[in-house]
């Protein structure tokens, strides 16, 4: 009996080692094991999900222009482009021509899930508290509730229109065998402000993560406060738009940019005390620069070029506006044209790169604005005065009376070029009307009730996970 | 009448039995190293009767007086002895035999008892051949075996594929094993094309390669053996007192040329450019036009710029060796110098190697040896392989005949405006483009055998490489500033095999023999590479670079792999043979749920000439019947792919971590399923033959999956697709002469191959990584060239034409549609030789050929470009261009300035027929008459001369048609030839 015990054991000893001698593991990268093994680890891999949203497929560039060249703020000068940036402009969406957002926000989702499926366990061990794990919990939601709302927003239809209509699969537990099916578009939204609400709650006030170049970069609880703000607006939830305006607005930690300091903001690397509460920032050894195809190039009328501002939004501005200076032409090659100068490189050192607002202080007062003219209540202000806020520190001229289009069109002349337009369109069931347009004939005009206010997703994606459906009039 | 005789008869005889008296013989037979043989047949002469010596080589038998006893033992001479009480008899080698006796998966099989389809080369068809290394020389002369260069470079390595090719994403490559055991190959240098790994094994140093073909000879290889496995064996110590033999040769080597290939002369070059001017309704004259091409420019200085960049290359190659034996010791040893300039400034390769395999008995029952081989190359090299403007075959067609070579001062011109102000000669001249290569392979072992039957064998091997290499860009070819790249390497693996065999024979006719072996092998590999802009030219190190524009790089890897397995030999009366091989591997390459795999093979063969009805036909020497299939794997990937991991990202100034990969912990190997039918025949002591029909089938081939997106991944890495390759294969040898003053021999070799792709998962065809041009698609061949589809000119005004989507031509280069027009893989494969001996004369030449392939030549989109080049030569061809209306099967009109695409590298205009056949080898030998040779005491004296690729019969625009084994391979540096004088001297 003993002997066979021994040979048990020697068999067990045995196999154990040619285990062990058959285990080689990475060197130079880490194991998606090891990494998430340790506070250190999970706060290195939460950091990493930030890196793509500079990524050419969101804020560094085509998420942005994209809805600006749909939404007739954009222009293609005939003689200046590189031939990208058709498909937004002329509209010829397809199952295989669509926004390539979808994998680069659903790979941030899966970063996020990764670090919060691992947060278990991690506080109280090598002077970790409760509140460390909690800020690295509350960014992941952030940006899992982000992620998820530029999604629902570009690939389905508006809150505002349908909230029924097929949404996007919101992804809480990434599994790698997953095919997720859409979840209606309330759905995505309860999610967005579950996700959105806990993160407020479990964010300390102060925490702003270490180490980075731009604190305005990184979550926070005012960012926070800040989209909850924009995705009650998009829901139709007027006072709780205007309740978290007020919140931002109240702060204390944001001013509004004066005339003379509107166009140097755009180019400032590093934001701090002005508007901006969140963006993403461009630098040329970020992983996901885009190089030629980062936001800057496409904007420069010596670049790309293929996304300039057509004259139906340049002439918006009145005299002596400064956000009507914020355009360049390049008059020997394209005379008559003009781009925005909001992406023209920064100040400090790195004129070929910029960041991207996402959330700013002037949004803030113009969604407050918009909710007060819609029916939101909020002491010691009007929406008239909001806008004039704003408009005196522009070099523009005060309004008296707002309604809701006063609203809109503020929104248009304030957030052109920074991605807004399209979907204010999309959500107040507006129409896309185009007169200084270059494009295909056929779209020159969206109606209100085009397919193309719900992009299609890629076939790539149908393909492989049959619990997809597409949107009407793509296709299957 | 008749049945009185046979009584008579049969008394008579029955009589003779009688009153003959009977000798009780007692004898033992060993061989020459004293060592018993067992099973040794002892036969009476003219009778039936016999016996079989014991495992101490002892026998007993009665015989006749007088009589005559033959003792006969596969692989040794049969002997004859007079009867009497006592007999010793030494068997000798036979050395006819002994040529049949081929080394094979862990021990040798002669030829009557394989079972498997191997084949193979004797070191001595390879030592002859001025090659550096010995891959190069197995071209065409194993059917199946398919040898292609990517590149004519000294010293460069070859893509080797054994019955086609199995695998997309996997290697292609056979499994190296040197003296038992498993090597590295393939180009361990960062900077050369030319780190061919397996070249540290000098070519003379070889005693025999065979290459194991189908699965029953290469699954016991397991996980490794998918695309067949060479086995290399190194000469070991000569029976007999020490003798000693020196080599030298010399030769010169240069481009080959057998279409009469080129570029234009200046003459013509400005004929066509003035023309295409004319055409495009430019005035070539007039100084204003943007193609003004004087006549002026023929009366300046003019270059032809492939000669200036080309020169003759030579080959030096020195070496010794000794080699003898005794009672307990047995030794081989060599000393090799080769040196190799090539037919390009700059690109040289010099070699050292050294080599030493000792056996030593230890006692009768233990030995112990070893095999080591030292190493260091040392190569330059130049751009090559690519379209580089310092790639001197691509820049000698391109730079302008009358762009002068040398500027006022006499140096080399960089002022070469059509070229990036690239020279190659200064390129040659100033910059520095190395690879040094220190080498180890060794290994040691002990071998016990405690009874006759019984061997036990431990084999320990270590092989590194370490590897140096430098690129340094001058400020005399860079702009004035000096940049520079190092690169360290080290490859080290760790082998150990061990292997206990069983040998017996029952109950007379049947034999048996067992191996259980382990073996465990890690390998581990490591690089760091340092760029440094603008040193200092006076110390063009990393130390005197501007520390912000330094950047390092570190690699590691770590791969291991344990097996275990195990062989059964069996055979009836030398008739049936039957051989079972499995083997366990374990690698830390593959997913923790798949990590172990088991392989397999089975295999039948049967002597069909030892049955009784074959009698008869006593000219039927050899005839075989072997079946076989198997099992075996493919682990060719990159380590880690099974572990999910996380990659650094940088964003807003700090380094995060990522998901970079997914994990895949149910990775696992390729598997191939390989049967094999074969058919050996020889006849009338003359003629030999091998028949083998095949059917190979790769099933898991690991490829890329789509996989949602919503899992925050694209794709995966899965055993998903399969893939099959057919074919048949015949090799014939001929003796058609044979007396003592004249010798004429011829064989020949052929093997046919259809790779077809079944299944690539979810997709119908996906491109192939390295150029789009080709795709894998499912139904077709591995490989299928696709490209918009050409027509040729239009008779009436000298566009080109395309066909559309519908099928009509079409001048619009967009509208033109793809096709699949051909493959790069051959669809046949062979080789041919003969030799013929007159005397002390001797004359061998070897052919080798190829066919059914198609080429894609994407250099002739600059140097046969209607036009659009107009700042570059052209190569002569583009002269025959459309000049009147009627014209067909012509260029296009040129036109300067063209941008109508008709020059396009991704139409079919520029594909082609890649068949050839090249006069390998033609060497002459003579041997001088021994008798002569013995007053001054050598023992032999051998002088030669050999042609290398003197001719090859092929249609394709180039200088040579080989283009690698995708049929793209650009920039090349094309295949040469050389004629090499020898010596060869014993004592």
């Amino acid at each position: 009996m003993k002997k066979i015990y021994l040979l048990v054991l020697v068999a067990a000893l045995i196999f154990v080692s040619c285990e062990e001698f058959l285990t080689e593991e990475p060197i130079l990268q880490q194991s998606t094991e090891l990494t998430l093994a340790t506070f250190d680890g999970l706060d290195n891999a939460m950091f990493g999900a930030y890196a793509p949203l500079v990524s050419t497929n969101w804020y560094g560039a085509s998420f942005v222009l994209d809805a600006e060249m749909r939404s007739g703020n954009g222009y293609r000068d005939v003689n200046k482009n590189s031939g990208r940036y058709t498909v937004p402009y002329d509209f010829s969406y397809t199952s295989t021509a669509t926004p390539a957002l979808w994998g680069t926000a659903y790979y941030v989702i899966s970063a996020v899930n990764n670090v919060i499926a691992n947060l278990d366990g991690k506080a109280g061990v090598e002077g970790v508290t409760q509140q460390d794990v909690d800020n690295l919990h509350a960014e992941a939601l952030f940006l899992r509730a982000l992620s998820h709302f530029d999604l629902v927003r570009t690939y389905a239809k508006q809150y505002t229109v349908d909230k029924t209509a097929p949404g996007v699969p919101y992804v809480k537990i990434t599994d790698p065998a997953g095919k997720p099916a859409r979840d209606a578009v309330d759905t995505v939204y309860t999610n967005i402000l579950a996700d959105l609400t806990t993160a407020e709650q479990l964010i300390d006030d102060s925490y702003s993560r270490e180490g980075v170049a731009s604190a305005t970069s990184v979550a926070s609880k005012l960012a926070i406060q800040a989209l909850l703000s924009r995705v009650y607006l998009y829901m139709g939830e007027w006072q709780k738009s205007a309740d978290y305006a007020t919140t931002v607005i109240n702060s204390g930690k944001y001013s509004l940019w004066g005339a003379d300091e509107y166009a140097d903001a755009f180019k400032a690397d590093v934001q701090t005390g002005g508007e901006v509460i969140f963006d993403v920032y461009g630098l040329k050894s970020n992983s996901y620069d885009g190089y030629w195809d980062a936001i800057t190039w496409l904007t420069n009328p010596d670049g790309y070029s293929d996304c300039a501002s057509s004259n139906d939004l340049i002439s918006l501005y009145e005299e002596g506006d400064v956000r009507g200076d914020m355009f360049i032409g390049n008059p020997e090659k394209a005379p008559g044209t003009f781009w925005t100068t909001k992406y023209a490189g920064k100040d400090k050192g790195t004129p070929d790169v910029s960041n991207t607002i996402v959330l700013r202080l002037s949004e803030m007062y113009l969604n407050r604005a918009e909710a007060i003219t819609r029916g939101a209540t909020v002491a010691g202000t009007t929406a008239v005065s909001d806008i004039n806020a704003i408009r005196t520190n522009r070099g523009a001229s005060e309004i008296t009376s707002a309604g809701v289009n006063d609203v809109l069109n503020e929104r248009r002349l304030e957030l052109a070029w920074e991605g807004h337009f399209w979907y204010d369109l999309a959500r107040t069931k507006g129409s896309v009307t185009r007169t200084h347009y270059s494009g295909a004939e056929v779209n020159r005009n969206i109606p209100a009730d085009s397919k193309f206010w719900a992009l299609p997703i890629n076939k790539r994606e149908l393909d492989v996970n049959e619990n997809l459906v597409q949107n009407p009039g793509y296709g299957s | 009448m008749k049945r009185k005789l046979m009584m008579f008869l049969s008394l008579f005889f029955f009589g003779i039995g009688i009153i003959s008296a009977q000798t009780q013989v007692r004898g033992t037979v060993v061989d020459e190293a004293g060592e018993p043989v067992i099973g040794a047949t002892i036969q009476i002469k003219g009778t039936s009767q016999g016996t079989v010596t014991d495992i101490d080589g002892n026998f007993t038998l009665s015989a006749p007086a007088g009589g005559t006893l033959i003792i006969s033992y596969v692989g040794y001479e049969t002997q004859e002895v007079p009867v009497r009480a006592n007999v010793r008899v030494i068997l000798q080698n036979d050395s006819r035999l002994l040529e049949e006796v081929v080394v094979v998966a862990y021990g040798t099989v002669t030829r009557e008892a394989k079972t498997g389809s191997v084949s193979t080369v004797s070191g001595a068809d390879i030592s002859d051949a001025p090659v550096v290394s010995m891959d190069k020389a197995l071209g065409g002369k194993i059917a199946g075996v398919s040898i292609t260069s990517s590149s004519g470079q000294p010293g460069s390595g070859s893509s080797i594929r054994i019955r086609g090719t199995s695998s997309i994403n996997a290697g292609n490559n056979p499994l190296w094993v040197v003296d038992g055991i498993p090597v590295l190959s393939g180009n361990t240098n960062d900077f050369l094309n030319t780190g061919n790994t397996l070249a540290s094994i000098s070519p003379n140093d070889i005693e025999s390669i065979t290459v194991l073909k189908d699965a029953a000879a290469a699954s016991i290889y397991g996980s490794r053996a998918a695309n067949g496995v060479i086995l290399v064996t190194t000469k070991s110590g000569k029976d007999g007192r020490t003798s000693f033999s020196a080599r030298a040769k010399y030769g010169a080597s240069w481009l080959a040329n057998d279409n009469d290939f080129g570029i234009m002369s200046a003459e013509q070059l400005l004929t066509y450019q003035r023309d295409a001017a004319v055409n495009a309704g430019f005035n070539p004259d007039d100084p204003t036009d943007p193609y003004y091409r004087p006549k002026e420019l023929l009366s300046r200085p003019l270059t032809n710029w492939m000669d200036h960049l080309s020169r003759m290359g030579n080959i030096q190659e020195y070496e010794i060796n000794a080699t003898g034996s005794n009672a307990k010791a047995k030794y081989y040893s060599s000393l090799s110098y080769n040196k190799t300039e090539g037919v390009f400034y700059g690109v040289d390769l010099n070699k050292i190697t050294g080599r030493l395999n000792a056996d030593y008995k230890l006692t009768n029952k233990l030995e112990t040896g070893g095999r080591v081989n030292l190493s260091y190359s040392e190569g330059n090299d130049v751009p090559m392989q690519s379209l580089y403007y310092s790639n001197p075959v691509f820049a000698g067609m391109m730079i302008l005949p009358w762009t002068p070579a040398y500027d006022e001062e006499g140096k080399h011109n960089v002022k070469i405006i059509e070229n990036s102000n690239t020279n190659p000669r200064a390129t040659a001249e100033y910059d520095d483009q190395f690879g040094k290569s220190y080498q180890l392979l060794g290994n040691i072992y002990l071998q016990y055998k405690p009874i006759r039957q019984i061997t036990l064998k431990t084999t320990n091997a270590i092989e590194t490489v370490h590897g140096d290499g430098r690129r340094y860009w001058a400020p005399e070819t860079n702009e004035g500033s000096a940049t520079l790249q190092t690169t360290m390497n080290k490859y080290v693996q760790l082998t150990t095999s061990n292997t206990a065999t069983y040998n017996d024979l029952l109950f007379e006719d049947h034999s048996v023999r067992v191996l259980l072996g382990q073996e465990a092998m890690k390998y581990s590999s490591s690089y760091q590479f340092i760029y440094a802009p603008d040193v200092n030219p006076d110390i063009p190190y990393v130390q005197t670079a501007p520390q912000t524009g330094v950047e390092g790089e570190q690699g590691f890897s770590n791969e291991t792999l344990l097996s275990f397995f195990g062989m059964l030999d069996y055979n009836f009366a030398e008739k049936y043979y039957l051989q079972a091989s499995l083997r366990f591997d374990g690698s830390s390459l593959f997913g923790n749920e798949n990590r172990w795999g088991t392989f397999y093979s089975v295999g039948a063969s049967w002597n069909i000439h030892k049955e009784d009805f074959m009698n008869d036909l006593s000219f039927v020497n050899l005839l075989k019947f072997r079946a076989s299939y198997g099992l075996n794997g493919n682990n060719n990937i990159e380590p880690y792919r099974a572990y999910g991991v996380y990659a650094s990202t940088q964003y807003n100034g700090i380094t995060g971590m990522r998901p970079s990969r997914p994990s895949n912990p149910y990775l696992s190997w390729e598997k191939n399923g390989t049967w094999n039918l074969g058919l050996d025949f020889t006849l009338f002591n003359r003629l030999d033959g091998i028949i083998d029909v095949y059917n190979r089938k790769t099933t898991d081939m690991l490829l890329d999956k789509n996989v949602p997106q919503t899992t925050g991944f694209s794709s995966n890495f899965l055993n998903i697709g399969s893939l099959q390759n057919r074919g048949v294969e015949f090799q014939l040898n001929y003796d058609i002469i044979n007396n003592n003053e004249f010798r004429w021999d011829m064989g020949a070799n052929i093997a046919f191959n259809r790779t077809k792709i079944l299944e690539l998962g979810d997709n119908e065809e996906i491109a192939y990584s390295e150029d789009g041009r080709l795709r894998h698609t499912v139904g077709k061949s591995l490989y299928s060239f696709r490209l918009l589809d050409y027509y040729g000119v239009d008779p009436t005004n000298g566009d080109a034409l395309f066909r559309d989507e519908a099928g009509n031509l079409t001048n619009d280069y967009t509208q033109a549609r793809y096709i699949y027009p051909g493959s790069p893989e051959p669809k046949f494969i062979g080789g041919f030789n003969t030799s013929l001996a007159w005397k002390n004369f001797q004359l061998g030449a070897f052919f080798e050929f190829k066919g059914g392939n198609k080429v894609l030549l994407i250099e002739r989109r600059y140097l046969e470009s209607d036009g659009n080049q107009m700042s570059n030569n052209q190569i002569k061809t583009a002269l025959n261009y459309w000049k009147q209306p009627g014209d067909t099967g012509v260029n296009p009109k040129p036109l300067a300035g063209n941008s109508t695409n008709s020059y396009s590298f991704s139409t079919s205009r520029f594909l082609q027929k890649g068949d050839y056949l090249r006069v390998k080898d033609v060497t002459l030998s003579y041997t001088l008459p021994t008798e002569l040779l013995s007053k001054v005491s050598i023992a032999g004296l051998k002088l030669y001369l050999s042609a290398q690729n003197i001719y090859t019969f092929h249609d394709v625009d180039w200088w040579d048609p080989e283009r690698g084994v995708d049929g793209i391979g650009y920039g090349i540096y094309p295949m040469t030839k050389s004629l090499i004088g020898g010596i060869e001297l014993s004592f």
